[in-house]
């Protein structure tokens, strides 16, 4: 009997140290003395997937090791479920030190205080941050991120199709557009344009065109607008635009990747960011040379469509050992030369004014740039995110309109989710 | 063949049992042992390891659960590690909200669909492989094996290839079959064939299991019994109801009891072929605490949900759970 | 007992369908991942790969870490699935052969254990993984997923354990041996066809599950291979050559492994344990 009891005890043991102990491992000490003790050390840094060109990231890694001798990390993130990944890093002892946030939902980790002050980086190199793009960043009166880049979606279209369908020139008004749609459905075989039922960015601009909001206050609350006749408006358009296109409608466009269906050639145009082509170019290089843009059109030709203007800042996470160290790669990454060079390589909006030459010569930029001043967000209050959680009711509502159902009738189906998800306490 | 992982039946034994003639199962008798038992601290030493597991990695979790879920418990609270008590304001939140009973309903009818469905199927195809010779027995054993052992991840991205809108193959039969409105159809977009979708990859999942554990259990009931009843003149059905069934019943309760508690929680299945939707419309009780919880960041609530879940579920294996401790109550 | 040529036929006929129905999804995987993609999106299927590539699986493998996700993935299965198997066969000796106090409590608590829903508790079991500061690791997904399968293996196991004949134990103790010889000698041998069968279920959960390695391991170095094909999923979209790809290696470990014990399970359990 005594071996075995012998076996049993070991086992019990090993149960409890294994859940006992096994702390520590591989964690980085806690001290932040500033300069001196950056050797050595390592920063990770979390990107999206998209936001961050190869190039850029590896130039900035080796100006910020040359710079500090630590080292740098950079992971890149997928979307799908960010929300619950960020918020618990944001618990943990060593979460990511630095991380890209959405616009949209910069305002609620700001509300969590999870995010690092960065009053001081706002003092020494953000004088002069475009005050419009810097505000999603701002949370009673503090700094809680740096703006990084800011985009809005063009029209980008496979050229061969479009010469091969007969058509000289790129519309300059939706009608126009529209009737070059159906010139390609009708003498080509490819599909006019890809857009999936749940591009809600997409509506999100459609409804800003037509001067919507998608909340609106009530006394002290916010609540859904989604009944509004303006957003039915911006919906039917979208109903249009989807009309044209055979993609799922119950799928939103990062799944698949529209761009990398656009890359087999045989999709008229598709609405995207610009950064976007480069995902296509990277699925199939050869459809390179037939990538054109241009600014989705309005109803006149001197006013292009409304367009979400979509943009990540970079924070810092409050827990992070490596502040002094994370701030510097801040003043690194958003540093003229770096963040000129990431305008330029994604034909993004950079944080400055100043440096919006780098976008000359960039076709999706010079496409986008008319657009942007006709621009707005998504409500800058951080009771947003949360209705950008999984499932999102506005993605329900889009998919239920373009299966028939009334605008106003399916906006009646998910307002109580939308406003319960606007009342959740933080 | 026999893979008796049918051991939980309610007496403990296994449906292996040559020696004994029908008659309900019994445990089996323990009235004549070797004096083998001295210490008497023997049996909780042995049990030692099991024991510490069940409490340090369910136990704590679930008390945890428990106490979460009596906490306003937000992303804030969750990376300040700020403890919040609200009370019981989370159960009130999912017990006077309608979305909570509709899941419930849709959960238990999910699960009574599933367990027939399997149970049926399983059952038949086990009595078919008794009768089957040799070789057609290995052909159909290695098909469900296959089925069987397929990763249940990999299972639904099969399954979603097979479904899919475009090209999949499923939409191309039914259209030369001469369904043309399925040439194109979208087998996610509603409730009802989310839910076919979702119920053939469990059916075909969990079928193996059953068949072929039923048809081990078969090749135990001894010859001479049907024999015997096939002299008192008894047909097919006769020889099932009187022979085969009592002596596979034990077998059955305890099957059914498992796939009760697989079905109700099936979780992978459900979420990787639609994540619940359309429009929360397939969600069942796991996936809506997942969904409430996890997903919506509203973790307390999520915790209430998953008690609930958990009381559901007992409600639902109660009837099995009696029977086991009156049982195990007879064998002392 | 004569049966009619109907009567002989439609069993086989039965069995032959059931056969293509069953194994049609995974032979549709290996077909779609060996087909060139032109043949996967084809108006009409291809039902058998005619021109075979090995293109989609140099694109699934080549995704980063893919080789460290392998192995962390089989270090972490089998050590929980022997993990399970030791203290499952001490606690199943116990419910099986012995009687004290307090057993039926033991057998029920099992039974409700077996009931955990795991997948709603992951935030539980998160808060308590990162209070220890066991995040990033693969210490903490080995002992859950151990505790996962350990209800229904004990359980298995005492069926096993119980249908092993007492009178050999006996004889065995008859002839000299003690109880642990006897154990080691006797049962344990006719045990091991049992003890294979029983860790297929944990080979199984352990291999599978994906809620809780995606919440506790954000290092992309301590993951599994479950995340690498769901993510491999939403990155090439409705490349489904490489997401076959991806899923017929992910289950072929699997597939070969049932087969394999299925069969050593058998002979074992035929020409062993019940001869007696």
């Amino acid at each position: 009997m005594k071996r075995k009891l012998a076996a049993a005890i070991v086992i019990a043991g090993m149960m409890v140290s294994v859940a006992a102990c096994g702390g520590n491992d591989g964690k980085d000490s806690g001290k932040d003395a500033g300069p001196d003790s950056w050797k050595g050390q390592t920063l990770t840094v979390w990107t999206m997937d998209g936001s961050a060109p190869p190039q850029w990231t590896k130039d900035v890694q080796a100006a910020f090791e040359k710079k500090t001798g630590a080292k740098l990390k950079f992971e890149i993130q997928k979307w799908d479920g960010i929300q619950q990944k960020i918020t618990t890093a944001l618990s943990e002892n060593n979460p990511p030190d630095v991380l890209e946030v959405g616009n949209t939902q910069t305002p609620a980790y700001a509300a969590t205080g999870g995010l690092a002050d960065l009053a001081d980086l706002k003092k020494e190199t953000g004088a002069d941050w475009t005050p419009s793009v810097s505000q999603s960043s701002v949370y009673e009166g503090k700094q809680y991120a740096a703006p990084w880049y800011f985009a809005n979606r063009v029209v980008i279209y496979n050229k061969k199709i479009w010469a091969k369908a007969g058509i000289k020139d790129t519309p300059k008004t939706r009608d126009e557009f529209f009737k070059d749609l159906d010139t390609i459905g009708k003498k080509t075989d490819a599909e006019p344009l890809y857009l999936p039922g749940q591009n809600w960015y997409f509506l999100d601009g459609l409804i800003i065109g037509q001067g919507g909001d998608l909340v609106k206050k009530q006394g002290d609350t916010y609540v859904s607008n989604l009944a509004d006749p303006k957003v039915a408006a911006a919906m039917d358009l979208y109903k249009k635009y989807a009309s044209y296109s055979k993609a799922p409608k119950d799928k939103d466009e990062a799944t698949p990747q529209q761009a990398t269906i656009f890359a087999k050639g045989k999709t008229g145009a598709f609405i995207g960011m610009g950064w976007e082509a480069g995902t296509a170019i990277q699925a199939n290089k050869a459809i390179e040379k037939d990538l054109g843009y241009f600014t989705i059109p309005g109803a006149s030709a001197d006013k292009p469509e409304g367009v979400f203007l979509g943009g990540s800042n970079l924070a810092v996470a409050q827990n992070s050992k490596k502040q002094s160290l994370a701030k510097e790669f801040l003043k690194i990454a958003l540093s003229d030369q770096y963040e000129g060079e990431l305008a330029k390589l994604n034909g993004v909006i950079p944080n400055k004014t100043s440096l919006q030459g780098n976008l000359k010569g960039n076709g999706a930029a010079e496409a986008a740039a008319p657009a942007a001043a006709g621009g707005g967000t998504t409500p800058l209050i951080p009771e947003w995110a949360a209705v950008e959680n999984t499932p999102n009711p506005i993605k329900s509502y889009m998919t239920a309109v373009l299966n028939g159902k009334a605008p106003a009738a399916a906006a009646k189906d998910v307002e109580g989710e939308i406003n319960k998800r606007l009342a959740q306490q933080n | 063949m026999s893979v008796q992982t049918e051991g939980t039946d309610t007496a403990g034994e296994p449906a292996v049992r040559k020696t004994r003639i029908p008659g309900p199962p019994r445990g089996e008798d323990r009235g004549s042992r070797p004096p083998a038992r001295r210490g008497t601290a023997a049996p909780y030493l042995l049990l030692l390891p099991a024991l510490l597991a069940t409490v340090v990695l369910l136990g704590w979790p679930l008390v945890k659960n428990g106490m979460l879920s009596f906490q306003n418990l937000n992303p804030r609270q969750l990376i300040q590690h700020l403890t919040e008590w609200n009370g019981t304001d989370n159960y009130q939140e999912v017990l006077t909200g309608s979305d909570f009973w509709n899941v419930v309903e849709r959960s238990v009818v999910f699960t009574a669909v599933n367990v027939v469905l399997i149970m049926v199927t399983g059952t038949l195809i086990g009595l078919l492989l008794a009768r089957l010779g040799k070789r057609m027995r290995l052909l159909l054993m290695i098909g469900l094996v296959l089925a069987w052992a397929m990763p249940v991840i990999a299972a639904t991205t099969v399954y979603q290839w097979l479904f899919a809108q475009r090209f999949g193959v499923v939409n191309w039969v039914l259209d030369k079959l001469g369904w043309h409105s399925m040439a194109d159809y979208n087998w996610f977009g509603t409730q009802t064939s989310t839910f076919t979708v979702i119920i053939l990859l469990l059916v075909w999942g969990s079928v193996p299991f059953v068949a072929i554990n039923l048809y081990a259990a078969t090749t135990t009931i001894p010859k001479e019994l049907y024999e015997a009843a096939s002299l008192d003149g008894a047909g097919a059905w006769k020889s099932f109801t009187s022979v085969t069934f009592p002596i596979l019943r034990p077998f059955l309760y305890s099957t059914t009891f498992l796939e009760v508690i697989w079905i109700f929680k099936a979780f992978a299945q459900i979420f990787a072929i639609n994540e619940g939707g359309p429009d929360h419309l397939t969600e069942t009780l796991p996936i809506y605490a997942f969904v409430q919880g996890v997903g919506n960041q509203h973790f307390g609530v999520g915790a209430a949900i998953s008690f609930l879940t958990i009381a559901v579920l007992l409600v639902m294996t109660s009837y099995y759970l009696r029977m086991v401790l009156k049982q195990e109550e007879d064998e002392l | 007992m004569k049966r009619s040529l109907f009567g002989r036929l439609w069993p086989n006929a039965t069995a032959v369908v059931l056969f293509a129905g069953f194994v049609f999804p995974v032979y549709w995987m290996f077909a779609t991942a060996f087909k060139p993609t032109g043949d996967i999106i084809s108006e009409n299927p291809v039902w058998f790969p005619a021109n075979v590539t090995f293109s989609h699986f140099e694109k699934a493998v080549h995704a980063d870490n893919f080789w460290t996700l392998v192995g962390n993935s089989v270090t972490v299965t089998l050590c929980s699935v022997l993990l399970s198997l030791v203290i499952a066969l001490f606690a199943a000796f116990a419910l099986a052969r012995m009687r004290f106090r307090g057993r039926r409590g033991l057998i029920v608590t099992f039974m409700l254990a077996q009931m955990a829903p795991w997948e709603v508790m992951i935030i539980a079991i998160y808060m308590i993984v990162r209070d220890n500061d066991m995040l990033d690791s693969l210490v903490p997904l080995t002992v859950f997923y151990t505790m996962m399968v350990l209800p229904l293996t004990i359980l298995t196991l005492r069926g096993y354990v119980a249908a092993v004949p007492k009178e050999l134990e006996e004889s065995a103790m008859v002839d000299g041996c003690t109880r642990v010889q006897a154990f080691r000698r006797v049962i344990f041998p006719l045990l091991a066809p049992g003890l294979m069968a029983t860790s297929l279920f944990g080979f199984i959960t352990a291999w599978n599950e994906f809620p809780l390695v995606l919440i506790l391991n954000k290092d992309n170095e301590k993951q599994t291979l479950p995340l690498w094909l769901s993510q491999f999923q939403t990155a090439f979209g409705d490349d489904w050559g490489a997401t076959m790809a991806a899923s017929s290696l992910f289950a072929l470990p699997i597939l070969i492994l049932f087969i394999f014990l299925q069969r050593k399970a058998v002979s074992g359990l035929t020409d062993g344990a019940v001869k007696g």
